[in-house]
């Protein structure tokens, strides 16, 4: 009984952040640019099916991602007990999860077997191996001040002070990695006009609705987990937890959509240059900056 | 039996049948890439049995490691690799668990004769080299000779005997040792310790063999490496910076484009090498090109 109802809740929790995002991204971006992941059906050109996709993988591709994106609804709170799951090692969990998005591309992107939509697995892979190092450094400034991999802990933690007071460098950090994670421009390459949009290409009816709805929820769950990483999660004066989670992680969407679409779009090799020669050393940096923190006595006690 | 057991009992069977499944799949598909994803499959489902077992932690861990590293493995195979989606293969005599494993898979129609006959010839070339076996499948014609080696049969028998002597080993075992304790929800931090305490020589040891790989690799890639600049050409690509998104080719609307017209796609969005040396063999034109192989 409990279980279905924490179940239904994380559906209810998909359901509202793709219903969120997808009306409030295009609102975001204007209509000259690439908006990758979030480009309309009516901006794209006919979907192009090969006379041979691989009958499992292609379909197997968006149910994957989805699923990635679903497991990793259950670890983020919206309160102190509006929680699907608290699992004491909930962030971890959620960054191995979200690589199932990852893996749904691949998996479809290959499955669909067009030219473009093999580029989707290529440059996929290309943008995880850029951007997995540096969104690991900026998940660890939060946890080491925190001392636990626990979402709601390290919601906790901030009750004194929100951790982007302590730590602006590593939310810098995560705000353009988690934007690499999550597809968004500047970082739309696998989803660029040029490769017919990736995935959104080659597949339709069904798959379509589920890609829309996994890499919509994408935007929203890196955001959320954002808001519990940074800016204190459910934690703020008079309005109840669920709204200020909301409110927060609608903040810093809307932050990170609007900053990354006034820069110019990155091709993957300069997602690889930027990451190892410019983000990797700053989160080392991040590091090393929180740990004299934590040992100056900074931070929760 | 409660609903939790039998739940338990459940999850272990699927996930068990994920694992051995997995690693079947990857022995006998005809396509590299769903090879590589078979493999991944086999290693997450044995990581569910870890979480099973209570080892959430090392289960996702094996998670991480090997969708992350698995598919940057599979990208690197299909790279060099001449026929990663096994379509050359698809419709050749199989046995019935490689054309299970192998559904799905077709040449597009309009190659499939031409892919077939090339290959036939080829078989039959490497068939009259290794020696004939009569155990062979008896196929004629299309089949290709090159995926039998007389050696089969020994390995077939030496990996049977291996496991049935493994899965033996594991029955007459004594006594397995089992414990009421329930596990430790601060398991994460305990091995955290661990590795920083006790282990901390074999941790850090590791961490810098992995360092000194990196480096490895940076200097066999760095341009000094080579005699000249001519024969460093000739192997690597130059360290342009990568062509921004605008500039690479379009999509060509018909998938067959012949050979010349290809290479001239490829290399136009790319950089040209201004000393004239050799058309660069970046990532986009391999991709590229790639992709186009698997489609004709």
């Amino acid at each position: 009984m409990e279980l279905t109802l924490r179940a239904l809740g994380v559906l209810a929790a998909l359901g509202l952040a793709a219903l969120l995002t997808h009306f409030f991204e295009p609102a975001a971006l204007s209509d000259a640019q690439e908006r990758g992941p979030a480009t309309p059906a009516g901006a794209r050109g006919p979907v192009e099916l090969a006379p041979n996709p691989d009958r499992w993988m292609h379909p197997a591709g968006p149910v994957t991602a989805l699923l990635g994106v679903l497991f990793a609804l259950i670890v983020i709170p919206y309160g102190p007990d509006l929680v699907p799951r608290d699992l004491g090692i909930g962030v971890f969990y959620f960054i191995v999860v979200v690589d199932f998005v990852v893996l749904g591309l691949s998996l479809g992107g290959w499955g669909a077997n067009t030219r473009n939509s093999v580029d989707v697995y290529y440059r996929a892979t290309a943008q995880l191996v850029a951007y997995v190092v540096p969104l690991g450094l900026a998940y660890i400034g939060a946890i080491m001040m925190a001392r636990s991999l626990s979402t709601v802990s390290i919601v906790d933690a901030q009750a004194g002070m929100w951790f982007v007071v302590l730590q602006p460098i590593g939310f810098a950090l995560y705000l353009v990695t988690g934007l690499m994670q999550a597809y968004r421009p500047p970082f739309v390459e696998p989803f660029a006009a040029f490769i017919e949009h990736g995935v959104y290409g080659a597949s339709f009816a069904w798959q379509a609705l589920l890609w829309r709805l996994a890499l919509s929820s994408l935007l929203f769950l890196v955001a959320a987990m954002g808001a519990v990483l940074y800016l204190g999660g459910w934690r703020g004066p008079l309005l109840p937890g669920p709204v200020w989670m909301l409110l927060k992680t609608f903040g810093l969407m809307a932050i990170m959509v609007w900053g990354g679409s006034r820069v110019p779009l990155l091709s993957t090799g300069r997602m690889l240059e930027l990451s190892w020669k410019v983000l990797t050393p700053i989160g080392l940096a991040n590091v090393l900056v929180v740990g004299a923190l934590i040992l100056l006595g900074v931070g929760p006690s | 039996m409660s609903f939790a057991e039998a739940a338990e009992w459940f999850a272990f069977v699927i996930l068990a049948v994920i694992s051995v499944a997995g690693a079947l799949g990857m022995a006998t598909t005809m396509s590299m890439f769903r090879s590589g994803i078979f493999l991944m499959a086999s290693f997450i489902g044995v990581a569910g049995l870890f979480v099973l077992l209570s080892a959430d932690l090392l289960g996702l861990l094996q998670v991480m490691m090997y969708i992350g590293g698995m598919l940057v493995m599979i990208l690197f195979m299909v790279l060099f690799s001449h026929d990663p989606g096994g379509s050359m293969m698809a419709d050749m005599d199989m046995s019935l668990i490689e054309r299970f494993f192998s559904l799905g898979l077709s040449s597009s129609p309009d190659k499939e004769g031409m892919d077939m006959e090339r290959h036939g010839h080829d078989g039959m070339d490497m068939g009259g080299q290794g020696g004939h076996d009569p155990m062979d499948m008896g196929g004629q014609g299309g089949m290709d000779m090159s995926m039998t080696t007389p050696v089969k049969r020994w390995a077939a028998a030496l990996s049977v005997t291996l496991g049935g002597g493994l899965v033996a080993l594991l029955l007459l075992r004594p006594a397995w040792p089992t414990t009421d304790t329930t596990p430790n929800p601060e398991s994460a931090r305990m091995i955290g310790e661990l590795l920083m305490s006790k282990y901390m020589m074999a941790f850090e040891g590791a961490g810098l063999l992995i360092l000194i790989g990196i480096f490895g690799a940076v200097l066999v890639a760095r341009p000094g490496a080579y005699p000249d600049r001519d024969a460093r050409d000739a192997y690597v690509t130059r360290d342009l910076p990568p062509a921004p998104i605008d500039e690479d080719p379009p999509p060509s609307a018909d998938a067959h484009v012949p050979p010349e017209a290809l290479e001239e796609v490829t290399v136009s969005g790319a950089h040209r090498d201004e000393a004239g040396g050799p058309p660069p063999q970046n990532e986009t034109g391999q991709a590229a090109s790639e992709s186009l192989d698997r489609d004709s």
